[in-house]
């Protein structure tokens, strides 16, 4: 098992830092393709599908399920999360083997693994502004272009905000920022278009008939239309599940005979968000009551009262947009407050993914960044770095920025140490001594990795000012901060965490049993 | 001392009260102000004695309802000056002679207050606030207009504060409906404030001049009295001590920080002005003049005691007061 987990860590290492290594991966050589070149722990390690030697297999699965972990939760640390992996594993293997207690051991770096988080969390800096966001962006991204673009997204969008990634139209980056809210579901009926060249239709100051009904007899219709057309409202828009042919026929026919203009559009689905509260979000927007299926609501009883209002909307055949939603400014807010809150305790990624997108929604205003580039595959490269470097920059602004290139791993150490020397449990001082030694890992391997010689480095940043680091660009000792050289807190807690958490569950396997016919895990898990 | 003037168009009708006030940077040499009411915009030459409509060129066959107003800070050299009116803003670069209308994208917004960059030489920027659509921008003197409303969740906005720093930390503040909301990137997106949703509607702002220093902001509500936050907006206390306290009943029209020490309150039938940062105030000699009802405020020459203040009353009248 260790044999392969320092098979995979050997392949990983040279990844870590801003002049990273790069891995080269066959492919299929019998089709004389090129191999794929990555500079990404995370993305190198989920190419590894099998190792010929089933219990090195083991180890090396077993660190690609945690980098891939580090990688989804917070899109950036997989490398520093291996090669603390490495250090603590390695080390503290070494000490179990000559007779140390796994089990007091793995005790002892659990607590001193909650020490140096309390060290990261207290010399985290707050990350605001674009040029801040810029340079955390840089260090995990390395594209200077791309760091910038994101740089300004976030600074406007926020750590909650709507972002998405499209195939670029050129060769370059560009953004487009759009004001209001929108969703998957576009128009119901192609007839609803009303400027055929934007294939689109847009509508001033509308009502809101939200729905998770099949409407499907014009009747049913009727109040609404009637009700809008008595309070002198021109435009109407439909959120419904679906519409009937004939429904969509009386729709057309009474923009001539009411003269309200009226779109229907599809109820939106994100999988993993229940339809009930996209509906109590889609509400709280527009105002309004839902007419709501489950609960025994008819569309024939509409008033007035139960149509929302914005100042603006639009539908295409894809998506439809709410501009300046008309519902209780103090009620969204509360709302806004709960999710907040929820989010904030939430553990597992996707559903943080799933409120962070609602809370996206909700806050208003989403950006689009079109990624070209030269060829379809670097397309492909540049959208997965822009993605976990997104991921990480919503990190940093919820949870701010820490000096970069190991730096503030270093920092943890004089905590570390004084609890060293105040213990006398051979397993505790041996477990503080092996976290120790990991603390310096990162920032030897991105040294290391520069092509300097990490043993004078380090000696030169020891004798250094606090928060000094090595700047690999400059070959120069510099204050980290000053110098933009960032790392996202929450990147670093969590390859820390991860990392350290991991091994020491790794430590205490004694026993490893392989199936007859293994399948193979093309996904990491 | 109290002294009050009527317009020459008089509108004797109550609804065209006086809605914004704004006066040349160089008011105590040219004595010029301009005064935006239902009935159109209107400039006096004469220290705010006597008014006559702007509107002229325009050749309007209606009244131009007209919302709020505000100057260049380069005024006396580029005589540029905006108006909101309902569904779009009127720019002039000749001191209010010729306009240039600029509409607003349908359905049209209502301007509830304007600003010019204290950087606007440089910059170009104006920023109009509206009560349904949040924050409109223009980064081209008032040529091209756009929303920028990122995060902001209260798209009623009632009232807009600048920092004087603006070119430095990009600052700006608005009071909503449902509360506070600031923005440190030039209104590119806005952050919500920790300021009780109970306390709003926040009627009036005002950013101190040593914001950069003491991060000073001060807020009028509606219901709550004097906001002040001395932490650039994340916390804040509220102003209820001596006087201040005892007077505050009713609305909070407007708040003036002309010192890092003098303060402005506007009330309804009072202005209050402090000259220790809020720790004691003496009410304005308003005679009966505010008993038309006080509704906007500005004070070309400062807060210090005997300064001119301008006070725009509910009858669509224009009252000069002496600071306390």
């Amino acid at each position: 098992m260790q044999r392969g987990i320092n098979w995979m860590l050997n392949a990983i290492r040279p990844t870590l830092g801003p002049l990273p290594g790069i891995v080269a991966l066959e492919r299929n050589a019998s089709r004389n393709e090129a191999p794929e070149l990555m500079d990404n722990a995370a993305l190198t390690a989920r190419r590894v599908i099998e190792l010929a030697d089933r219990d090195a297999d083991m180890g090396a699965m077993l660190l690609r399920g945690m980098l891939w972990r580090v990688h989804q939760s917070a899109g950036d640390g997989s490398a520093t999360a291996a090669v603390l992996f490495g250090s603590v594993y390695n080390e503290a293997l070494r000490y179990i083997t000559a007779g140390g207690n796994a089990m007091q051991l793995r005790r002892h770096l659990d607590r001193g693994m909650r020490v140096v988080l309390e060290e990261l969390t207290a010399m985290s800096k707050p990350v605001e502004g674009q040029a801040r966001l810029t340079e955390v962006a840089q260090a995990i991204c390395y594209d200077p272009p791309l760091a910038h673009m994101l740089g300004e997204i976030f600074d406007i969008i926020g750590e909650y905000g709507q972002f998405e990634m499209r195939e670029g139209r050129t060769r370059d980056l560009e953004r487009e920022y759009v004001e209001g809210v929108y969703w998957e579901g576009g128009l119901l009926a192609r007839e609803m278009i009303v400027d055929l060249a934007k294939q689109r239709t847009d509508l001033e100051n509308p009502a809101i008939l939200l729905t998770n009904c099949d409407i499907e007899e014009p009747r049913q219709l009727i109040p609404t239309l009637d009700a809008a057309i008595q309070a002198g409202i021109g435009s109407l828009m439909i959120i419904a599940r679906s519409l009937s042919p004939v429904v969509v026929s009386l729709l057309v026919a009474s923009q001539t005979r009411t003269r309200i203009n009226t779109i229907a559009v599809k109820m939106p689905f994100t999988y993993g968000i229940p339809e009930a509260a996209m509906m109590q979000d889609l509400q709280l927007l527009v105002g309004g009551r839902p007419v709501i299926k489950d609960a025994g609501d008819t569309l024939e009883a509409v008033t007035l009262a139960d149509l929302g209002r914005a100042r603006r909307v639009w539908g295409d055949r894809n998506y439809f947009g709410i501009v300046g939603g008309q519902g209780d400014a103090r009620a969204l807010r509360a709302h806004l407050a709960q999710l907040r809150s929820a989010y904030a305790q939430m553990r597992d990624p996707d559903e943080r993914d799933l409120l962070r997108r609602r809370i996206g929604k909700l806050m208003g205003g989403s950006a689009i960044l079109w990624v070209g580039a030269a060829s379809e595959s670097e397309v492909k490269f540049r959208k997965e770095v822009a993605e976990r470097t997104a991921r990480a920059l919503r990190g940093a602004i919820l949870e701010g920025a820490l000096p970069g290139g190991g730096i503030a791993f270093l920092a943890c150490r004089p905590r570390l140490r004084t609890m060293m020397q105040g213990s006398t449990n051979p397993d505790e001082r041996a477990a503080y001594s092996i976290l120790l030694r990991a603390l310096e890992e990162p920032a030897r391997t991105i040294i290391h990795n520069a092509g300097y010689n990490p043993d004078e480095i380090m000696v030169e940043i020891k004798h250094a000012a606090p928060g000094c680091g090595f700047d690999v660009s400059t070959g120069q000792v510099t204050d980290m901060l000053e110098a933009g050289i960032l790392d996202a807190t929450g990147a670093t807690k969590e390859a820390w965490h991860t990392a350290v958490s991991s091994a020491a569950m790794a430590l205490t396997v004694d026993v490893l049993v392989h199936k007859k016919l293994p399948e193979q895990a093309v996904e990491p898990e | 001392m109290t002294e009050e003037r009527d317009f020459e168009e008089q509108d004797p009708a109550d609804q065209d009260m006086v809605l914004a006030i704004a006066t040349s940077p160089t008011f105590e040499r040219d004595g010029l102000c301009f005064a935006a009411r239902h009935s159109g915009l209107y400039r006096s030459t004469d220290g705010g004695r006597t008014f006559e409509l702007t509107y002229g060129s325009l050749n309007l066959q209606t009244e131009l309802p007209t919302l709020a107003v505000a100057v260049s800070p380069q005024f006396a050299t580029d005589h540029t000056l905006f108006a909101g009116a309902e569904g779009g803003i009127l720019r002039s670069f000749d001191a209010g002679q010729t306009w240039f209308v600029e509409l607003l994208p349908a359905p049209p917004p209502v301007i509830s207050a304007m600003l010019v960059s204290p950087g606007y030489e440089e910059d170009g920027t104006v920023f109009a606030a509206t009560l349904e659509d949040g924050v409109y921008r223009s980064a081209s003197r008032g040529g091209h207009w756009e929303l920028w409303n990122f995060r902001l969740l209260d798209l009623h906005v009632l009232s807009l504060a600048i920092s004087p720093s603006f070119k430095q930390d990009e600052t700006l503040f608005v009071g909503t409906e449902s509360g506070l909301f600031r923005s440190t990137n030039g209104g590119r997106a806005w952050r919500e404030l920790a300021f009780a949703a109970e306390s709003a509607p926040v009627l009036g702002l005002a950013v101190s001049p040593a914001y950069a220093q003491n991060g000073i902001v001060y807020a009028g509500t509606e219901v709550a009295g004097v906001w002040r936050s001395v932490d650039r907006g994340t916390s804040w206390e509220r102003l209820s001590e001596g006087l201040i306290g005892d007077l505050i009943a009713g609305p909070v029209n407007a708040v003036l920080a002309a010192s890092e020490a003098d303060l402005l309150v506007l009330l309804e039938d009072a202005v209050l002005v402090s000259h220790d940062s809020g720790a004691t105030w003496v009410a304005c000699d308003g005679g009966e003049a505010l008993e038309a009802g006080a509704s906007c405020i500005a004070a070309p020459q400062g807060l210090a005691p005997g300064a001119p203040l301008l006070v725009g009353l509910g009858d669509g009248t224009v009252a000069t007061l002496a600071a306390a």
